[in-house]
């Protein structure tokens, strides 16, 4: 790879161009691209442990569809299988799907200034921000776009750019807080491959997004949910969120109220309605409360059958 | 330089680290491949790339390298691919423009599942997901069901199948030009410099730095005499150069000063007292007129513009019976307030023109639903005589109504082309098609009805305030007066003028939204009463047509099962609504048909368009049924301003305005080819007119369209309801629009079932019966299509669609079709689809139109069937999540 990009900084990397070039069309995106198509690592490899490896340039469709991967990492699949449509999954990346810029239509707008193109306010917050989040962490209020990053929240994923080993999503996206970002990466900074612990025994996952549409939406609230039951009991459960926040969340308290408890429709009523803990919505975005709620008990109930 | 193979042929890519595959494709001819969305939502560019469906709008050219592309174009060898062979036969197209792309993405999955699965079938499910990355604005998804089951079940693997539609091969195999494809030789590409602020007076307006740029050729202001914008996207100024890429940048070059004038956006910020007005007394002449014919004169108060109230009767006394009813606590009165979305028309081809000048001919492509006007208008605004001005739609990519004026693409392409000298293109892109082309407008409907003791219908109040823009002449309560027979009826509208792009006519131009309140008033009318809604129906709906509807819908069995109103707890609760809906039956004065024969053949001409509905078929149709013929044996001339007068597709007249001079000219030319006959068929000849044509000289005969016979007792104009108000009406409409209120209304009955996950909010049309009494079926699958699509239209009206803007700065938010939400294939129910074919009989032929009536019911049906599901009733449209759970709360703390 060329060092160039580390002397642009405005440079962006350019994948399936699936995200970017409507934003080249509309002028939003003008920097200098560096194609990584054929720079990068493609296609899903596994370790002794049975841990999966997927290298950054594997295209949506294949992280759909790969038998062991649906197998051991049943909510990666699923979150895959939900995103986008057909035509865009065969094209788009696993790396791009992490990388992707906000869906806000005031950052789409070419003539609209706003946090995330040097603007010094967020024009969703006093204007007009139905699909905002509800989880206000300062600055921009537009949700993170990427599926596949809550999945791999709630998967305990690591991420291998060409400068760092071993980045958390968390550290991969950032906190939320820094409104002009949609991810923490530095400038040339490249995501090269994503790396699974080997699943749990007994392991069972579910994704699902609450839309309005029956398919092709981009999800108001959406949950990846792994658990691990035995005895009746849940023991482990991760619950990860997007749609809600300026990146994915685990919704802690409620993965909190459900370790070692009883698996039965009162308790994971009691423990969806902890999903919502501290939450701060929005004028217009308390409804996502209520969807993220009703997406706590449905998955949680399919995972209990 | 790289290269792809595109259809077996290798083809070099550009440089252009910007240039996307898509426009590759289409800069070699290739323009089955259509650009819609350009956000990769709408599938109508997909392409196989080494087999897969992907979205060329997306794919930068680069990525194709030493790839394999198969466009639509390419998909067909020697013979038709089964899957095009079964979008043919079930009809599984309107216009066409999303046609190549579903056809390339269900081909795909056919020869996959026929691979993996043989012939078994697929299930609706697996269709749809397969087919999720599509969208058809038409709604033709009920025929794209049925032929990709059928044809993965190997039912169209022999040969090909008579079609319904009789373009429908050119559509499913991409050949179908639009007016976006046009190329003619030196042809420019133009684009608009649009207005980025509210409200503004424009100064010095410097087009000089545009004209400087290298391979621009012309530039023009667009600026109104005023000088002043009223809306983010008005028109500045436009550009034509070499191709799109130097037309943006010549524009970015245009200067200007720009002071700032304050704005106001939207229906209750404009009605605020302080609130900045949009049109001073001076400008008012300004205002853009949003209706399909004119408006009355109104008064004006701020930005309020009206009441107009020319459909009340008796309205004091509706207003005091009312305020008497509240007053006294009356439990049989329903009041309620109603608010439906801003619709946009979402066009998948967007606004276009085309324009060409050959010494004093103007020759102008224009994707319009009304040739033969549009040629009358531009004549009259550019003063050239009408024979030297020809406008050309031979396929049209849908309009819903929105593409019945002179827009903003014409105008700038006849200026620019006449400047540089060159042919012009203009093309909206999808912003401005989802902005600056009309709408149907949001509007605030208060409504009051009141039964009588003895449960008649005594006394309705509705007051409309539209969210008009920059556009006057909302009808919507007005409406209310040609239904339901009252004793006093207050009926008042308003177009509230705010600083944003001017609505237009869309499919029933008042009639969604006037239903939307009416007749939830009365299903909640009828609750009260403790009555079935649809014998309440009977009670005070007189019209013969939809008394049979009525009878028919009491009949159904869905109907008949239904549950008590909010009997159910669970998660999932299902609920069946019905309304009824009716619209004008109307036709067009001087509509003309010739018909000739050349060479053997019959030639039908007509000055009329086709935008999906099915001009050609019926006029194919109608002749060929005359004379023993099959349809495709009628070559039909339609798209040109220079055939005989037709008229605008617009208040579902095409049919009624064509179908009878078409059968006048049939006798005539009966008469004609047996007198020339040089030897008569041989006594029993099975196919006599076939051979009398095929012997026959050359020959023309004309038939302008008749007047109609004289109806039966009962059966009246919709307009007489409105008595003496009717009477003006209908002589207006005569006089300046030359259309005419025949008798008879056409009427619509819906029956919905839904399923309302209460978790999610999400609300489910599961089965949909739609009843329709519109005489005759001129074209009876496409009758059922068009039945159809007004049904998923209006489910998107109901269930999804609002356009959003930005309440500071006036930028419409949902410009992208990711965000302006229309119904996807999963979206669709099970359909029933009954048509009563009598009570036009009076009608030469006795067919009249669909398209409008056919949407008018779907979203109070559905809002209807809410509350038998929830026992909530929602008042405010689109009925999305963030509402229901709203609601769903709502009422558990209450």
């Amino acid at each position: 790879m060329s060092i160039a990009p580390v002397m642009m900084p405005e440079a962006e990397f350019r994948a399936a161009g699936t995200d970017l070039s409507e934003r080249r069309r509309s002028g939003v995106s003008k920097g200098p691209l560096i194609d990584i198509t054929r720079s990068g690592e493609s296609g899903i490899s596994w370790d002794a442990n049975g841990a999966a490896s997927i290298g950054a340039l594997t295209t949506i469709a294949v992280v759909a569809a790969d038998a062991r991967l649906a197998a051991g990492y049943p909510g990666l699949a699923a979150s895959a299988q939900g995103l986008a449509t057909p035509q865009v999954r065969h094209l788009a990346t696993i790396g791009g799907n992490l990388a992707q810029r906000s869906r806000c239509w005031y950052f789409r707008n070419p003539h609209i200034d706003c946090l995330k193109k040097g603007g010094d306010a967020c024009p969703a917050r006093t204007g007009n921000h139905l699909y905002g989040v509800a989880f206000d962490l300062g600055g921009c209020v537009a949700p993170h776009p990427s599926t596949l990053a809550a999945a791999l929240l709630a998967y305990d994923a690591r991420v291998m750019t060409n400068q760092r080993d071993a980045l958390t999503i968390t550290a991969l996206l950032g906190d939320g807080s820094d409104g002009r970002r949609d991810h923490a990466l530095a400038p040339g900074e490249m995501i090269i491959r994503i790396v699974l612990p080997p699943p749990l025994p007994g392991e069972r996952a579910a994704y699902k997004r609450a839309i309005g549409r029956a398919h092709a939406e981009w999800p108001l609230v959406e949950l990846c949910a792994r658990a691990v039951i035995a005895d009746g009991t849940f023991q482990l459960v991760r619950l990860a969120a997007g749609g809600i926040a300026p990146v994915p969340l685990r919704l802690a308290a409620c993965e909190a109220a459900l370790q070692g408890r009883a698996v039965d429709a009162a308790v994971i009523a009691d423990a969806a309605r902890q999903a919502v803990s501290g939450a701060t919505p929005l004028p217009m975005t308390a409804y996502k409360l209520d969807l993220l709620e009703g997406l706590v008990r449905d998955l949680l109930e399919q995972l209990a059958v | 330089m790289s290269t792809v193979t595109i259809n077996g042929r290798a083809e070099s890519l550009p440089d252009d680290q910007d240039a996307l595959l898509v426009d590759v494709i289409r800069d070699r001819n290739l323009t089955g491949t259509k650009l819609v969305c350009g956000s990769g939502v709408c599938g109508a560019c997909t392409v196989l790339l080494d087999g897969e469906p992907v979205v060329s709008c997306l794919l930068p050219a680069s990525a194709a390298a030493g790839k394999t592309v198969t466009t639509i174009e390419g998909l067909a060898g020697a013979e038709l691919h089964p899957i095009q062979r079964a979008f043919m036969a079930h009809d599984a197209l309107q216009c066409g423009f999303c046609t190549p792309g579903f056809v390339v993405e269900a081909a795909a999955f056919h020869d996959k599942w026929r691979a993996a699965r043989s012939t078994a079938v697929p299930t609706r499910e697996e269709i749809a997901a397969a087919l999720s990355g599509h969208l058809c604005r038409c709604g033709a998804y009920e025929g794209i069901y049925r032929a990709v089951a059928d044809a993965c079940a190997g039912r169209f693997d022999g040969a090909d199948p008579v079609a319904p539609r009789i373009e429908a091969r050119d559509k499913v195999t991409g050949l179908a030009r639009y007016t976006v494809d046009i190329h003619h030789d030196g042809q420019l590409e133009g684009v608009i410099l649009r207005s980025a602020v509210a409200h503004a007076r424009i100064s010095g307006l410097d087009l000089a730095p545009a004209r400087a740029i290298a391979s621009v050729a012309a530039v023009v202001s667009l600026l109104a005499d005023d000088q002043v914008v009223r809306f983010v996207g008005a028109p500045i100024a436009a550009v034509a150069a070499k191709d799109r890429h130097v037309a943006l940048k010549a524009i970015a070059a245009i200067t200007f000063d720009c002071e700032a004038l304050p704005a106001v956006i939207g229906l209750d910020a404009a009605r605020r007292e302080d609130a900045p007005v949009v049109f001073e007394k001076k400008d008012r002449k300004r205002a853009h007129n949003l209706a399909e014919g004119g408006g009355g004169p109104a008064s004006w108060n701020g930005n309020l513009r009206g009441p107009s109230a020319v459909f009340s009767q008796s309205g004091k006394r509706a207003k005091g019976w009312l305020a008497e009813a509240k007053a006294g606590g009356n439990p049989l009165l329903v009041e309620q307030t109603f608010r439906v979305p801003t619709q946009q028309h979402a066009c998948l081809e967007p606004h276009a023109a085309v324009a060409r000048f050959d010494g004093e001919q103007l020759t102008v492509h224009m994707s319009t639903q009304a040739v033969h006007d549009m040629m009358e208008k531009i004549a009259k605004r550019y003063n050239l005589p009408r024979d030297k001005v020809r406008v050309i739609a031979d396929h049209v990519g849908g309009g819903f109504g929105s593409k019945g004026s002179l827009g903003m693409e014409t105008i700038a392409a006849i200026e620019l082309a006449r400047a540089a000298k060159a042919p012009v293109r203009v093309a909206f892109d999808r912003e401005e098609e989802l902005s600056v082309t009309g709408y149907r407008p949001a509007a605030e409907l208060q409504i009051s009805l009141l039964p009588s003791p003895d449960g008649s219908l005594q006394a309705l109040s509705l007051t409309a305030h539209a969210d008009t823009g920059t556009g006057v002449n909302s009808l919507i309560a007005g409406l209310a007066r040609l239904i339901y027979p009252a004793q006093a009826k207050d009926l008042i509208d308003f177009d509230v003028l705010s600083n944003l792009p001017p609505g237009a006519p869309f499919r029933g131009p008042g009639g969604p939204p006037m239903a939307f309140a009416l007749e939830q008033a009365i299903d909640e009318a009828a609750l009260r009463m403790n009555i079935d809604p649809i014998v309440l129906r009977q009670r005070w709906d007189h019209d013969p047509n939809r008394q049979r509807l009525y009878d028919w819908a009491a009949g159904l069995e869905v109907w008949r099962n239904r549950k008590p109103a909010s009997s159910q707890n669970g998660r999932y609760r299902r609920g069946v609504g019905m309304a009824t809906g009716y619209w004008l039956y109307l036709w067009g004065h001087g509509s003309s048909v010739e018909l000739a024969i050349k060479g053997g053949r019959i030639v039908a001409s007509c000055a009329v368009q086709d935008i999906g509905t099915g001009t050609r078929s019926v006029i194919a149709n109608t002749v060929a049924r005359a004379f023993d013929l099959e349809p495709q044996d009628i070559d039909v001339r339609i798209g040109q301003s220079n055939l005989p007068q037709g008229p605008g597709s617009g208040g579902s007249r095409v049919t009624a305005s064509i179908v009878p001079p078409t059968l006048l000219a049939i006798e005539k030319l009966k008469t004609q080819v047996q007198r020339s006959a040089v030897r008569l068929p041989l006594p029993g000849s099975n196919a006599p007119w076939r051979d009398l044509i095929a012997a026959s000289p050359d020959l023309v005969v004309s038939a302008k369209r008749q007047a109609d016979g004289k109806p039966l007792p009962g059966v009246r104009p919709a307009l007489r309801e409105a008595g003496f108000m009717g009477l003006v009406f209908g002589w207006v409409f005569r006089i300046l629009n030359h259309i005419e209120v025949g008798a008879g209304v056409p009427s619509s009955v819906q029956v919905i079932e839904v399923e309302v996950d209460t978790w999610l909010g999400k609300v489910r049309v599961l089965n949909a019966h739609t009843g329709l009494a519109i005489g005759r079926l001129a074209a009876p699958a496409l009758a059922r299509s068009q039945a159809a699509g007004a049904l998923i239209q209006g489910i998107g009206y109901a269930l999804y669609e609002a356009r959003e803007v930005d309440p500071v700065t006036g930028h419409v938010l949902t410009a992208g079709m990711e965000d302006y939400r229309i119904p996807g294939i999963a979206d669709m129910p099970r359909l029933d689809v009954h048509f009563d074919e009598a009570g036009f009989d009076h009608v030469p032929g006795g067919s009249v139109g669909i398209g409008e009536v056919a949407t008018v019911p779907t979203s109070p049906a559905i809002a209807n069937a809410i509350c038998n599901a929830t026992g909530i009733r929602l008042t405010e449209m689109p009925f999305r999540p963030d509402r229901l759970v709203a609601a769903l709360k709502r009422r558990t703390a209450a």
